[in-house]
């Protein structure tokens, strides 16, 4: 627990107010909220000075109100720390990490395709999963889309080339 | 009378008919030996362990639907088929199987037989480019760029029994052999290997399958055709085989010779037999080449050994 | 017909590679651009086995998600039960009982030596050489009949549910467990002999796909291509779940950077298997293979990681209370390593192209599963009418 408990301290000493959140669930498991406003700034310090190399993915929830992004770092290997930060959804945009990690490319291609967050500076959003002709403001993964509604969504739009 | 036994001999025996039924146990023989090598049955219902399954083959791509893509140039498409496999049996008529004298024999014909081994990867590449389609296109284009390099290995390692027998015509060069009883492989080791490479070569058997490698383009220059039109270009592949194995035989083992009591025919089957499984064995054994390692390779290895055959015989060894 | 000859002398043509096309297994797209026989760009485009497997999770209970975590993948399905299992697990805060970690081990090291030899036939196939294919794919049969006689199943073992294993491995299974891994051990050393012997294997992949260490580490690859370009990072060795803190063995490393190194790593990654899996079976405690666990799972949320074969798998967890949860997230480990892929392939021939694919074990059923519902042909969506036609007609 001592690595785990000294990344809290230095995340503690350089964030301050702004790291709302923090759970050791268990050993090398940290789960720790910032504020959108801090997030960038987080993960630059994550990656360039605690030594937080590896992204292993990012997750996207839809809380009903909010959407949560997640990003989930690893330290050597081992420590998984959870990053959260929480957009409102009418306006869900971050910006992007690929300048720290070129490796996010991919998942936050996926965030936003299946929840229409916008990653502010990524070099291509092109749709990753979802075919070209996917109608705009359909976001599969958001709770207001059931199965019934994304069936309505691909047999409205049957008609459109590509389909 | 003489005309109806010529018409005859080419149709029936030593010709069409008997080259198709070696073709198809050719084939057979290929197949059953390769999956002795990989650890299976290989062919296994049709006939006793198989054996007419290639024929059984043939027949059936001659009932499939013959599907041919609107992009494709309609002339090229049809006819290269037909062409390959038509032109090794051409070259077969050259080749002593009945006697030590071919159906046709005339001074020169061994560079008409090394003109037909052009010629059939000609077709080859005018097949992958009537097919339109971008996997037979890099096929045709790579069966084009192997034979840059193996081309002129191969007419070396040709031309080194013609020297020893003194004539250019594969009959004569076959009479040589019998009558000095000698095989031309003791002779001349290097010309046999060489050759022998350029042939799997032409064959496009691994390690030099690229224009058809599967796992990437398809099935190269033959993605397209399908029904008769695949059945021909099968049956070709298969006279192919006869025609290399049949080539290798008279020019280095020493082609069809009386032995006792035996026929020649009987020989060359013998002969021609243990050519299909070295070919096959090599098959089984190796991967495959790119296509720019295969020609460099040719170019820095084989064309020089090619010629240090060549001089090897100029100077007495070998003769 | 040639594009490119209208613009600039030299022609850069577009080679699709996928969705359906014999070196892919399952389908993807890859545009390439080429410039002769160099590839210079590409662009992948994934989806085509799109199931809404994390849309499905969220509407089924946590016991009925644990045979969809199961059917992410056939040849990984072990890895996605145990690390589901887990991350379950921890929510509910319980650990499964010893004996069950260790059997989790040993099933999940039966399924990387299966995993494995069924990628080295593969790539085997790739460079051309059927022969090693076939012989590859023999023996993989005795790992097969291993798993049959322990779980039932050849593959979808079904072996893992919360709270432990769901069948025991009877003490008079472990002397045939043993026989046939010995059988394996001899047949592998000797494939790899020829792996390292032979010149046209080394000619195909020696210096093929290069990933150099500082890209792998940018691009957050995985698994053994991670491990190929001189990287010790292994879930196992690092963040050990089940039983791997209890178990010695060693994090194989090669420094090659390219598909040959692939290849060795995953040959001895089988031969660390067959040593743990002896281990485990000499060492296996006794107790119960499973416990109860109550039914409701307490809100909160979990991360779960295992080594698939394929590299690290991630689960994320997040429950409310309910008997569903209400979001469960899984990235595998290809999709992990499709940016690292993107890198390998600039500036390869184009025969090269099926090995470099292949080289990072490419599992796209695992990579594909958000959400929506498929109910058309895929080419549709990658083909407009209008680039067919002009594909074809040109």
């Amino acid at each position: 627990m001592k690595i785990e408990n000294s990344i809290i301290k230095k995340l503690r000493a350089l964030l301050g107010e702004r790291l709302i959140g923090v759970n050791i669930q268990k050993e090398r498991r940290i789960f720790i909220k910032v504020t959108r406003e801090a997030f960038k700034e987080t993960i630059k310090n994550l990656v360039n000075r605690l030594g937080f190399k590896h992204l292993s993915t990012i997750t996207g929830i839809d809380l009903g109100k909010e959407l949560e992004v997640i990003y989930h770092l690893s330290y050597k290997g081992a420590i998984e720390l959870s990053l959260k930060v929480s957009l409102p959804k009418n306006e869900a945009k971050l910006p992007t990490v690929t300048d720290v990690i070129p490796g996010a490319l991919l998942y936050e291609r996926e965030v936003h395709d299946l929840l229409g967050v916008i990653f502010e500076g990524h070099p291509d959003l092109s749709p990753l999963l979802l075919p070209e002709k996917w109608p705009r403001d359909v976001y599969p993964m958001r709770k207001e889309e059931n199965l019934e509604s994304l069936r309505k969504a691909i047999f409205e739009n049957s008609h459109v080339e590509g389909l | 009378m003489y005309t109806l036994t010529s018409i005859l001999q080419i149709l029936v025996y030593p010709g069409i008919l008997f080259l198709l039924l070696l073709a198809f146990l050719y084939e057979w023989i290929d197949r059953k030996f390769l999956a002795k090598v990989q650890n299976r049955y290989g062919p296994l219902y049709t006939g006793p362990s198989g054996i007419l399954q290639p024929f059984a083959d043939f027949l059936k791509l001659l009932s499939k639907e013959d599907i041919v893509p609107t992009a494709t140039d309609k002339i090229l498409f049809s006819l290269t088929p037909i062409i390959y496999s038509v032109l090794p049996l051409i070259a077969l008529f050259i080749i002593p199987i009945e006697s030590q004298i071919a159906i046709i024999s005339f001074e020169g014909d061994l560079i008409f037989v090394m003109f037909i081994f052009t010629l059939i990867i000609v077709t080859v590449y005018l097949a992958g480019l009537g097919s339109m389609s971008r996997f037979s296109l890099i096929g045709g284009v790579r069966a084009a760029l192997q034979m840059l390099g193996y081309e002129i290995p191969m007419g070396l390692a040709m031309i080194g029994p013609a020297i020893i027998a003194g004539s250019l015509s594969i009959s004569s060069i076959v009479h040589w052999q019998s009558v000095n009883s000698v095989w031309i492989m003791f002779l001349q080791p290097l010309g046999f290997i060489i050759l022998t490479v350029c042939l799997l070569a032409e064959l496009e058997y691994v390690p030099f399958d690229i224009p058809e490698a599967e796992t990437e383009i398809v099935a190269g220059w033959r993605t397209e055709f399908s029904g008769r039109k695949l059945a021909l270009i099968k049956l070709g592949k298969d006279l192919e085989l006869v025609l290399s194995s049949a080539l290798l035989t008279s020019l280095y083992l020493g082609g069809a010779q009386p032995a006792w009591i035996l026929p020649p025919v009987i020989l060359f089957i013998i002969k021609t037999m243990f050519i299909v499984l070295l070919f096959t064995f090599l098959r089984g054994i190796f991967a495959r080449f790119r296509i720019d390692q295969t020609v460099s390779g040719m170019w820095r290895y084989l064309i020089p050994l090619a010629i240090l055959q060549v001089i090897f015989i100029q100077l007495g060894v070998g003769r | 017909m040639w594009r490119g000859f209208k613009t600039s002398y030299r022609s850069v043509i577009r080679v699709p590679f996928g969705p359906q096309h014999p070196a892919l297994k399952e389908p993807e797209n890859f545009t390439f651009e080429i410039d002769g026989d160099i590839v210079i760009n590409v662009k992948p485009r994934i989806g085509y086995n799109h199931r809404g497997i994390e849309k499905a999770f969220e509407q089924r209970t946590y016991i009925q998600n644990l045979y969809l975590a199961e059917r992410i993948c056939g040849i990984c399905s072990d890895a996605h039960t145990t690390c589901y299992a887990q991350a379950i697990e921890d929510l509910l805060g319980v650990e499964a009982p010893p004996r069950a970690k260790y059997i989790r081990v040993i099933i999940a090291e039966l399924e990387r030596i299966h995993s494995h030899s069924l990628w080295l036939g593969i790539a085997a196939h790739e460079i051309g050489f059927d022969t090693l294919f076939m012989y590859y794919w023999r023996d993989r049969e005795a790992v097969m009949n291993l798993l049959e006689m322990i779980s039932g199943n050849r593959v979808h073992y079904a072996m893992n549910t919360i709270g432990g294993v769901r069948r025991d491995i009877r003490s008079e299974m472990i002397p045939k467990i043993k026989k046939g891994l010995d059988f394996l051990e001899g047949r592998m050393k000797r494939y790899m002999e020829i792996v390292k012997q032979d010149l046209t294997i080394s000619k195909r992949t020696e210096g093929v796909g290069i990933l150099k260490q500082k890209d792998a580490m940018d691009l957050c690859a995985v698994g053994p291509t991670l491990r190929a370009s001189g990287i010790k990072n292994d879930v196992r060795a690092d963040d050990p779940y089940a039983a791997y803190d209890e178990i010695p063995f060693n994090v194989i490393t090669y420094d090659g950077c390219d598909v040959l190194s692939r290849i060795l790593v995953r040959s001895e990654e089988i031969f660390e298997s067959i040593r743990i899996i002896r281990y485990a079976l000499d060492h296996i405690p006794d107790g119960m293979t499973r416990i109860r666990v109550p039914m409701a799972v307490p809100p909160g949320e979990a991360v779960s990681r295992v080594e698939a074969p394929r590299g690290e798998l991630i689960h994320y967890a997040r429950s409310d209370g309910t008997t569903k949860p209400e979001r469960y997230k899984v990235r595998s480990p290809t999709l992990g390593n499709i940016p690292a892929l993107c890198k390998m392939l600039l500036g390869c021939h184009i025969a090269d192209i099926p090995i470099i694919l292949a080289g990072i074990d490419p599992c796209f059923a695992c990579m594909d599963r958000i959400t929506f519902i498929d109910v058309r042909k895929d080419e549709k969506w990658v083909w407009s009418m209008q680039q067919l036609r002009r594909h074809t007609k040109r």
